[in-house]
């Protein structure tokens, strides 16, 4: 470690101290000779290595290198006691945005991103799709305090608030399409709200996360918060179908946004409070007769894990069965089974579409089987 | 240390990729290496020989080569979901800094820690689930919830 000391040292009445120091001290003259006459005393760059073996030597003086101090980092420990101080004090630093860090080259970024998806983006589409309007504002406030005029730095940006736009009412749109397609008997609520589901911030931004779009969308503050990530994808469906379509896009927003429903239950997306009386009017809108609940199995009943199961007749045949803790729960959960078969949103119904685009065939072909 | 203390998770995929399209998950990767140590020895033949090779090979990922004084030559791999994982590429040939690179690219950034189980579904009975009732008959004559037992 190159750690200096200032002494001022008394040289014997015929001491020739030669220091020869290379680096660092570039000003100081390459070398110093010191002729002493006893009174004299002089400041002179030593290291402690030196110190410590004793500055009367003087021919150690010239054959040791002055510049490096091979021992005991005594002070490491203080140091590193101060710093974890520091860490449990201030707690971590804040996290800093992937462009903040060195390796970083916007343009080739976007255009990996690109080619990444399998998709063909106007790259300038592309980049205007990254410029969150949140960010523009920062900047341009950034800019007031900087005291930059705003004439001469113009900030020739566009934002992405049309894309988004166009991106969004593509998305809920062909969303609402394939959901349609792919559960015919479910009822419009039910498709809204699996929409919803897909289109929330929470999934969208989930999916964007792990898609790097974190990285490249331009936003006020880091990280990024879920609502303006969502915004920036929807952009990027908007970009999107601007540069190749509606079709690719449609195949863009199947295989990644409608893969998230994959291992998903139909009430997880779509919360109803009373399952009895949506299945009661279910029924009577197919003239089928009303559901009769009958206790088919107990176990337990006396006992701290009581198990019931409730099945559903209608016309004495048994249109679904559910367990319980109560029977209230139980009769809940076989409504929530019944429901889950007249809709067609069974665990084991038939996979979604997902096959490669030149082996696709149309949606309703596969439904129908 | 038993393998019930060390960390683990299931098998799965980052965004089910695959199921729709595959999205190869490294998204960029810098090589850090020195111009003058005997260590970097191999990194600077690859990156004479192959690094060209494989960035056009791999147009989804983003290649940074990047010089600085260093005795530890490495790989910084980042990938999609956010990993970042560095590999130690110290005296290593050509062709291994080669080969680490491949597996680097088919990686998928999870964690690599231990697999509960080597195989994965989610829906883990077509059937339904087994539980003591199963393929037994229904209680002989069916009766209505009564309040008492309410």
């Amino acid at each position: 470690m190159g750690r200096f000391v200032f002494v001022s040292m008394a040289t014997r009445a015929e001491s020739r101290l030669v220091v020869s120091c290379r680096t660092l001290l570039a000003a100081a003259p390459a070398r110093a000779a010191v002729r002493g006459e006893g009174k004299m005393a002089a400041g002179f760059l030593l290291n402690r290595g030196v110190l410590t073996l004793g500055i009367h030597s003087q021919r150690l003086c010239r054959s040791v290198p002055l510049l490096q101090v091979r021992e005991k980092k005594r002070w490491m420990k203080a140091y590193t006691f101060l710093m974890a101080k520091k860490l449990k004090l201030e707690g971590p630093p804040p996290p800093k945005p992937r462009w903040q860090q060195p390796n970083w080259d916007y343009h080739a970024e976007v255009q990996a991103f690109s080619v990444r998806l399998q998709e063909n983006f106007s790259l300038e589409l592309l980049k205007t799709a990254f410029i969150n309007p949140c960010y523009l504002r920062a900047e341009r406030e950034r800019r007031e305090q900087l005291g930059v005029d705003s004439e001469s730095t113009a900030l020739s940006l566009k934002d992405n608030v049309q894309l988004r736009n166009s991106g969004e009412r593509f998305a809920k749109s062909f969303l609402s399409d394939w959901c349609r397609a792919n559960f015919p008997r479910l009822p419009v609520v039910g498709v809204e709200s699996i929409v919803g589901n897909l289109t929330s911030a929470a999934t969208v931004s989930h999916v964007a996360r792990n898609l790097g779009v974190e990285d490249l969308s331009m936003s006020a503050d880091f990280p990024v918060p879920d609502e303006v990530l969502r915004s920036t994808f929807m952009a990027l469906i908007g970009a999107l179908k601007e540069s190749s379509g509606a079709e690719r896009t449609g195949f863009f927003l199947r295989d990644f946004l409608s893969t998230q429903l994959i291992g998903k239950d139909l009430f997880d997306l779509w919360t109803v409070v009373d399952p009895m009386g949506l299945l009661v009017e279910e029924l009577t809108e197919r003239k089928c007769p009303l559901p009769e609940p009958r206790l088919i199995r107990a176990a337990g009943a006396s006992t701290v894990l009581p198990l019931y199961f409730v099945g559903l007749y209608s016309d004495q045949k048994l249109l679904a069965q559910g367990p319980g803790e109560t029977l209230v729960g139980a009769e809940e959960e076989a409504a929530r089974v019944a429901l889950r078969k007249l809709y067609g949103f069974t665990e084991n119904r038939r996979p979604f579409d997902f096959s490669p685009q030149q082996l696709q065939q149309p949606l309703l072909q596969s439904v129908s089987n | 240390m038993t393998s019930r203390g060390t960390p683990s998770r299931f098998l799965k995929s980052v965004l089910q990729n695959g199921v729709g399209r595959y999205v190869c998950q490294l998204k960029r990767v810098s090589i850090v290496f020195s111009k003058k140590a005997q260590s970097s020895l191999g990194v600077r033949d690859f990156i004479e020989e192959g690094v060209v090779d494989y960035a056009k090979k791999n147009p989804g990922t983003v290649v940074y080569v990047s010089p600085q004084a260093c005795n530890v030559p490495k790989i910084v791999a980042e990938y999609l979901n956010g990993n970042v994982r560095e590999e130690l590429v110290t005296s290593k040939t050509s062709q291994q800094i080669s080969e680490i690179l491949t597996k680097l690219t088919n990686q998928s950034g999870l964690d690599i820690i231990r697999l509960r189980k080597p195989f994965h579904t989610d829906s883990p009975s077509i059937q339904g689930q087994w539980h003591p009732f199963t393929n037994r008959p229904l209680l002989i004559d069916p009766k209505p919830p009564t309040a008492s037992t309410k």
